[in-house]
C-alpha cells in the first residue's frame, strides 16, 4: 500500500509532455553557455523541441483513450489533434517573431524557455482528466504568459499590460477555483469522469453544483476573454510586444477550447441546460461588442483584439449547441481561427522595421504597391477573419451557426449573422487602405526568407482549407466522437 | 455550545475582522500584518477540521515566506501611501455594495439546511494513531505524482520569470574581466600611427 | 461539532471581502495582490471543509497545490510590480494611462 510502481506503459501516453519538459530544461541550460551569435542555435533548439514534441504527440496514440497517472491524465484523439496544432502554432509564432525579438534584444533564453513552458502548460490543459491538472496546466500557461508580457521590461506599456493581465487573470483563477471547490463539495470528487458520473446520478447536491457552475463559467469567460469579462484583451494585445501578442492570441486559444471541453462538456455535461444558457448570454455580448467596438479602432493590434473577442463569441456558439456536431464545429473553428491569427500578426511582424511597429491601420496604406503578393496574403486573412468566402473563415462560421441552429438557437444565429456583416466593415476598410490608397513611401518589404515562405504557406492554407475543408472537418468530427 | 463551536466563532470573527482590515488599511505594511493575522486564524480553523499538515504549511509558507516577500517589496518600493489613498472613499459605496450583495447571496445559498448538522453530519475525529501528514504524504507521491511534478515546473517558471524580470546589471557598475585582461596583447592595445606631415592632411583632418 | 454550512458561509464572506477589496483598492496594486491571497484563502477554506466532511483527502491535496501555485503567483506578481514601479516610479493605477480601455 505504501509503494507505488511506475511502469513505462503508464508513462507512455505522456511522452510528449515529458520530452518537452526535458528539452525546455536543456534549453535553459544551453542558453547559459552560448553567447552572441550562437543565440540562433538556441532559437533553432526551441523550434526543434516544439516540432519533435508535435511529431511525438501525433504519432503516439491510436484511436483509444488512455487514462494514466491515476486518472490525472488522458490521451485521446481530441487531445492528440489539439496538441499537435498548439505546438505547431507555438513554433510558427517563434519563427514569425524572431526578427522582431532579435531587433529588441529579447531573443533570449528566457523568452524561448518561457514559451516552451507555456506550451507544456497548454499540453497539460489539453490532456487534463482531473480538476487539479486542469488548474495546474492553466496556471503554468498563465504564469508564463504574464512573464512574457512583462519581459519587455523597459516599456511602460508592456509592464502595465502585464500587471492588468496578472490581476485579472488571478481574479479569474480565484473564481474558477471557488467554483471547483463547490463542485467538489457537490459531487465528492475532482476526477472528471467521476464528477460526470456523480452529476448524472443521485448523491450529488444540485443546488451546490449549480452554484459552483456560475463561478466556473465566469472564470472560463475571463480566460477566454468573453464579454463582460473581456477588459484585459484589448490592453494586453496592444500593450504587449507583437510576438508576445501573437503568442497569447494563437496557441493558448486551442488550450482554452480544450479546457472548456474538458470542464463543461465532459465533467459538467449533466448541467448542460444551465451552462448553455450562460454561454448564450456570453456569446451574444461578445459577438455584439467585439464587432461594434472594433470599427472605432485605428490600431490594428487593438482591432484584432476586439475581433478576437467576437471570434470567441462564435466559438461559444458551437460549444453551447451541446452536440457532437457542435463540439466538432467549434474545434474546426478554433483551429482555423488560430491559423488566421498567425497570418494576421505575421503580417504586422513582417512589415515592422527598426523603430517602426506597423501596428496602425495607416501603416498598411498602399501595401499593394509595395508588394502584390503580401497584400494578397493580408487580403486572404482579412476575408477569412470577416467570414467572406472562399477563405476558410466563412466555412468555420457556417459550421458553428449550423450547429447552433440545429440545437434550437435560431434567434442567436440570425443575430450572429447580422453582427458579422457589421464586422465585415472594418476588415474591408483594411482592404481598401491596401488596394485603393497610395503608400506613404515606397519601401520594399524585408524579412527573412523562412518567415516569408512560412507566411505564404500559412495564407495559402487559409485559402486551401476554405476550398477543401473536408479532411480537417472529418478529423475534428472523428476526434470529438472518439473522445467524448 | 461546545468548546469547539466557541473556538470556531472566535477564530471566524477574528478572521473576518482581519480580512476587512486588509482591504481598508491605509498603509500596505499594516495590511500585510493584518493578512498575517488572517492566515494564523485560518490555520487555527483548519486545525478544528483535523487538517494539521495544511495548517502548519499555511503558517510556514504564507506567514514565513510569502508575507515576508510582500513586506520586503512594500518597503523596498518606497511608495507614497497618501497618494494611494486618494479616491479610496469614492469607490467605497460601490465596492461595499457589491461585496455586501455577493456575501448575502452566497450566504443565503450556502447556509441552507442541506449543509447543516443534519444534512451533512460531521464524520467526527479521526481514529487514534491517524496521521494527517502521513496520509497526505502517501498520496501526494503516488496518486498525485503527475500534479506534483507539474507544481515543480510551476515553481521553476516562477524562478526563471522573477529573475528575468528583476535582475539587471547596473550600467554604472564596473566589472573586472580577468579573462579579457589575460587575453590582452600588445597588438590589441598599441597602434603605431604614422604622423602625417603637417599641411598635407589638413583637409582630411577635419 | 461545527456544521459544514458554518465553514461555507465563512468562505463566502471571505470571498466577498476579497472581491470588494479589489474594487476598493483599484489604485493600490499591493493591496490588490493581498486581496487575491484572501480569495485563495476562502477557496482553501471550502476545500478543507468539504474534504473533512466527505472524508476524502483529495480536497486537502488540492489545497496543498493551490498554496504552491499561489506562492509562485505572488512571486511573479511582485516581480511584475517591481518592474512596473521602476518604469513608473509609483504603483498608482491612475498613472497607468498609456493604455485606454
Amino acid at each position: 500500500m505504501n509503494t507505488a510502481t511506475f511502469s513505462l506503459a503508464m508513462l507512455a501516453p505522456a511522452f510528449p509532455e515529458i520530452a518537452l519538459l526535458a528539452l525546455a530544461c536543456v534549453l535553459l541550460l544551453a542558453d547559459l553557455f552560448v553567447s552572441g551569435r550562437d543565440r540562433h542555435a538556441v532559437f533553432w533548439l526551441a523550434i526543434a523541441s516544439l516540432l519533435a514534441c508535435a511529431t511525438l504527440a501525433g504519432a503516439i496514440t491510436g484511436n483509444a483513450s488512455a487514462v494514466t497517472f491515476h486518472g490525472m491524465f488522458v490521451a485521446d484523439p481530441m487531445s492528440q489533434v489539439l496538441k499537435v496544432a498548439a505546438l505547431l502554432a507555438a513554433a510558427v509564432t517563434l519563427v514569425y517573431g524572431r526578427t522582431w525579438l532579435e531587433r529588441h534584444g529579447m531573443l533570449s533564453g528566457e523568452f524561448l524557455s518561457l514559451s516552451l513552458f507555456a506550451s507544456l502548460g497548454m499540453m497539460v490543459m489539453i490532456s487534463a482528466h482531473h480538476f487539479l491538472t486542469l488548474y495546474l496546466g492553466l496556471e503554468l500557461l498563465a504564469l508564463c504568459l504574464y512573464a512574457m508580457v512583462a519581459l519587455e521590461r523597459d516599456s511602460v506599456r508592456a509592464t502595465e499590460a502585464a500587471m492588468k493581465y496578472f490581476v485579472l487573470g488571478a481574479l479569474a483563477s480565484g473564481m474558477l477555483l471557488y467554483g471547483m471547490s463547490m463542485l467538489y463539495g457537490a459531487t465528492g470528487s475532482l476526477d472528471i469522469a467521476r464528477v460526470a458520473a456523480s452529476l448524472g446520478g443521485a448523491g450529488s447536491s444540485a443546488s451546490l453544483a449549480a452554484f459552483g457552475l456560475v463561478f466556473v463559467v465566469a472564470g472560463i469567460a475571463f480566460k477566454l476573454g468573453a464579454v463582460p469579462f473581456h477588459m484585459w484583451i484589448p490592453d494586453v494585445y496592444q500593450g504587449a510586444a507583437t510576438p508576445t501578442t501573437l503568442f497569447i492570441g494563437a496557441a493558448p486559444k486551442i488550450a482554452a477550447f480544450a479546457f472548456v471541453m474538458r470542464l463543461l462538456a465532459q465533467a459538467l455535461g449533466g448541467l448542460g441546460a444551465d451552462w448553455q444558457q450562460m454561454l448564450a448570454i456570453l456569446a451574444v455580448a461578445s459577438i455584439g461588442l467585439g464587432n461594434v467596438v472594433a470599427i472605432a479602432q485605428t490600431n490594428l493590434k487593438r482591432m484584432l483584439a476586439y475581433s478576437a473577442i467576437s471570434h470567441m463569441g462564435f466559438l461559444l456558439l458551437g460549444i453551447l449547441a451541446g452536440t457532437d456536431n457542435g463540439y466538432a464545429s467549434a474545434m474546426f473553428y478554433v483551429l482555423t481561427y488560430v491559423l488566421m491569427t498567425l497570418a494576421a500578426f505575421g503580417m504586422i511582424l513582417l512589415l515592422a522595421r527598426a523603430g517602426f511597429e506597423a501596428e496602425e491601420l495607416e501603416d498598411f496604406r498602399g501595401l499593394n504597391r509595395r508588394s502584390r503578393w503580401f497584400a494578397f496574403v493580408m487580403l486572404v486573412v482579412a476575408f477569412s477573419l470577416a467570414g467572406i468566402p472562399p477563405a476558410v473563415g466563412f466555412l468555420a462560421k457556417l459550421a458553428v451557426l449550423q450547429a447552433a441552429f440545429e440545437a434550437g438557437y435560431g434567434w442567436l444565429v440570425v443575430y450572429a449573422v447580422v453582427m458579422s456583416v457589421v464586422g465585415a466593415f472594418y476588415y474591408l476598410r483594411l482592404v481598401k487602405l491596401m488596394y485603393m490608397d497610395e503608400p506613404a513611401g515606397e519601401l520594399a518589404i524585408g524579412g527573412r526568407a523562412d518567415m516569408r515562405l512560412l507566411l505564404s504557406v500559412n495564407a495559402v492554407a487559409v485559402l486551401a482549407l476554405g476550398i477543401v475543408p473536408g479532411p480537417l472537418m472529418d478529423l475534428c468530427a472523428r476526434a470529438v466522437t472518439a473522445s467524448l | 455550545m461546545s468548546i469547539q463551536l466557541l473556538a470556531f466563532y472566535c477564530c471566524a470573527a477574528i478572521l473576518l475582522l482581519a480580512a476587512l482590515r486588509v482591504i481598508t488599511a491605509g498603509n500596505p505594511v499594516h495590511a500585510a500584518l493584518w493578512l498575517v493575522l488572517a492566515f494564523f486564524t485560518a490555520a487555527g480553523l483548519w486545525l478544528l477540521l483535523y487538517a494539521e499538515f495544511l495548517a502548519v504549511v499555511l503558517v510556514l509558507v504564507y506567514v514565513g515566506a510569502v508575507m515576508v516577500l510582500f513586506l520586503f517589496v512594500v518597503m523596498m518600493l518606497d511608495v507614497n501611501f497618501d497618494k494611494l489613498r486618494e479616491g479610496f472613499w469614492r469607490h467605497a459605496p460601490l465596492a461595499g455594495g457589491i461585496g455586501l450583495l455577493m456575501a448575502l447571496e452566497m450566504a443565503l445559498v450556502l447556509a441552507s439546511r442541506e449543509f447543516g448538522a443534519e444534512g451533512a453530519p460531521s464524520p467526527g475525529a479521526p481514529p487514534a494513531g491517524y496521521s494527517n501528514t502521513k496520509e497526505l504524504g502517501r498520496i501526494v507521491y503516488t496518486d498525485y505524482v503527475f500534479p506534483f511534478e507539474l507544481a515543480a515546473v510551476v515553481l521553476l517558471v516562477a524562478i526563471v520569470a522573477a529573475i528575468a524580470l528583476t535582475l539587471r546589471r547596473r550600467k554604472e557598475t564596473r566589472y573586472q574581466d580577468p579573462a579579457g585582461q589575460l587575453a590582452a596583447t600588445k597588438a590589441g592595445r598599441l597602434r603605431i600611427v604614422k604622423d602625417a606631415p603637417a599641411g598635407g592632411a589638413a583637409g582630411e583632418g577635419e | 461539532m461545527i456544521p459544514l454550512n458554518h465553514y461555507l458561509v465563512l468562505g463566502a464572506l471571505l470571498f466577498a471581502i476579497a472581491v470588494a477589496g479589489i474594487f476598493l483598492n483599484r489604485k493600490n496594486l499591493i493591496v490588490i495582490l493581498m486581496a487575491i491571497e484572501l480569495m485563495l484563502l476562502s477557496v482553501n477554506m471550502n476545500f478543507v471543509a468539504f474534504s473533512h466532511f466527505l472524508g476524502d483527502p483529495a480536497g486537502q491535496v488540492f489545497v496543498f497545490f493551490i498554496l504552491t501555485v499561489a506562492a509562485a503567483e505572488s512571486a511573479i506578481g511582485l516581480a511584475i510590480l517591481v518592474t512596473l514601479f521602476r518604469n513608473l516610479r509609483s504603483i498608482n493605477v491612475d498613472d497607468m494611462g498609456s493604455l485606454k480601455g
